[in-house]
């Protein structure tokens, strides 16, 4: 019995990985880069408990802890199958702001209308000239982030490996006077054209929009 | 923070929401890893059951510590994975230096880990050589230190019991062992014994299981943390060269990534904290982090857990103050 148990309790590990990965979970939660391994592991596990229930029985009972430890695995799996991810980005974004991102080194410079919001902000990061921008055609995706000291950004969250070290990057937008203010964590696509601001006596690259169309949020949110 | 209408906090479904996905990327990132650590474990305790290659690993305060660490480039795991490995040179009854030196330096002191520090920080060399040497400084204090308390009170009662079990005559007694003429002989293998494969996938499964468990407790702190506490907060003394290294710290502890990808986190602030702080961050991750130090609990006490947390804090702490006075 108690080695069913067991098994039941590692099989649900694999099981959920491998759900994780199929209904498109994992790429909310981990880069892509990683799901090879953690689809490896998730059959890893599955094979690995059928292989234990199959095995001869224990003759060593679980002492009560570790049966406690075994359920609490297997209820936090049965869990993790039951209750998407449903992150805040812009939550998630507040959380970790005052991080400016580090200027990479771009090989080769997209024509303004191909940029990402990503390409875009590490443009600014290594040539911050907003009047090298200004009239520029803007193409970009991102989600609504409320800002403490002014009105809401666009921005996307960059990951490493997993949702844990994301790190937000958002450019500033000139929003309709006409239309309510967007809501936080909405997705939205904004064609226009770069702008300049003059904001507490710096003067600062902002998206002047011209369409701003509300989008569902991307399968794979995440930007590198 | 997210905000209502009226300008005040939300603590609600979206802060649930967000707690319960950073929970589940920091599980599902670690998970590989831990099999890892634990199918490494599980092939080492199999083939080699009485583990005498083991036992006859140096114990020398200096030699041991460092024979550990450089077993972390034959077994490139982080601090996930790294424990179960740890654990099995422990049962199998090898010195505590050269184990020790290899559950603490071993997260850093490995291919892949310092191949991503160098991809992070091409530019900065220093790094490349600082984060090694310093990972290597803190195994050698930890191992003196553990070293001094007597085992009983260094690991747990299980662990304990599988090493005595392992370790040679002429190192325990038999009453302390357990087995022999004296005593009931305690579940587990037998020295020279190879255990029929079933018998060690069920011993790899618990330990899975064991370690997952302790895993979940783990994160789930790490997840409740970071949505709760401005990671702004921890940034905002950059500049100060003792504040930055000790909110750096404390960064590092919360985060609870992997060692494997530290450095790229690292990245997105290094231009905005001291370089003794950017050290300390990518020293103490690897060795203490809330998802580490739960995984911990299979193989110290508390009292000896205590012991390596404020000594590693120390130990980091001296490092950056160290490296800020050298590079300010």
């Amino acid at each position: 019995m108690a080695m069913g148990w067991r098994s039941l309790c590692l099989g649900l590990w694999g099981a959920m990985l491998l759900i994780s990965f199929s209904t498109g979970r994992l790429n909310l939660l981990v880069r892509a880069p990683f799901h090879g391994a953690i689809v490896v592991t998730g059959v890893l596990l599955l094979g690995l408990a059928i292989l234990d229930w199959r095995g001869r029985p224990s003759r060593t009972a679980p002492r009560r802890r570790e049966a406690a430890s075994w359920l609490l695995a297997a209820l936090v799996a049965i869990a993790m199958v039951l209750i998407p991810p449903q992150p805040s980005f812009s939550d998630l974004a507040a959380n970790r702001s005052g991080e400016p991102l580090a200027p990479e080194e771009l090989s080769f410079v997209l024509p303004p209308a191909q940029r990402t919001l990503t390409d875009w902000v590490r443009l600014l990061v290594l040539e911050p000239d907003p009047r090298l921008y200004e009239g520029d055609p803007v193409r970009i995706q991102g989600f609504v982030l409320p800002m403490p000291d002014g009105p809401p950004q666009l921005a996307r969250l960059l990951v490493r490996c997993c949702i844990a070290d994301a790190t937000p990057i958002a450019l500033p937008v000139r929003w309709p006077q006409s239309s309510p203010p967007p809501q936080a964590d909405q997705w939205l696509a904004i064609e226009g054209v770069m702008g300049v601001e003059t904001r507490a006596g710096q003067v600062r690259s902002m998206v002047i929009p011209s369409r701003i169309v509300p989008i569902a949020r991307p399968a794979r949110p995440f930007e590198a | 923070m997210a905000r209502g209408p009226a300008g005040k906090a939300v603590i609600g479904v979206d802060k649930l929401g967000t707690m319960w996905a950073v929970f589940q990327g920091l599980m599902i990132e670690a998970l590989p890893f831990l099999v890892i650590g634990v199918v490494i474990a599980s092939l080492a305790r199999w083939l080699s059951p009485g583990g005498r290659w083991l036992q006859r690993l140096p114990a020398h305060p200096l030699l041991g510590p460092l024979t550990g660490a450089a077993l972390g480039f034959a077994l490139p795991a982080c601090e996930c994975g790294n424990v179960p490995v740890a654990r099995r040179l422990l049962a199998g009854g090898a010195p505590l230096a050269t184990a020790l030196g290899f559950l603490f330096a071993a997260p850093v002191l490995n291919p892949i880990v310092l191949a991503s520090t160098w991809a992070a920080f091409p530019d900065q060399p220093w790094l490349l050589a600082a984060r090694p040497l310093g990972a290597l400084a803190i195994a050698l204090v930890l191992t003196l230190l553990l070293r001094l308390l007597p085992e009983q009170d260094l690991l747990t009662s299980e662990l304990l019991a599988e090493r005595r079990l392992n370790q040679p005559l002429a190192e325990v007694s038999l009453l302390q062992r357990g087995s022999g003429l004296l005593g009931q002989r305690l579940p587990g293998p037998g020295a020279g014994q190879r255990l029929p494969a079933v018998e060690a996938l069920g011993h790899g499964v618990r330990e899975f299981l064991n370690l997952a468990a302790l895993l979940v407790l783990g994160c789930a702190i790490a997840a409740m943390v970071q949505t709760l506490l401005p990671r702004s907060w921890l940034l905002a003394v950059g500049d100060a060269p003792t504040l930055s290294i000790l909110s750096l710290m404390l960064l590092a502890v919360v985060v609870s990534v992997c060692s494997s990808v530290d450095a790229f986190l690292a990245l997105a602030f290094a231009a905005h904290v001291t370089p003794g702080a950017l050290l300390a961050f990518l020293l103490l991750g690897p060795v203490i982090d809330l998802k580490s130090l739960s995984l911990f609990g299979l193989l110290l006490r508390p009292r000896a857990l205590g012991l390596t947390v404020a000594s590693t804090a120390l130990v980091v702490l001296l490092i950056g103050q160290w490296i800020n006075l050298w590079k300010l």
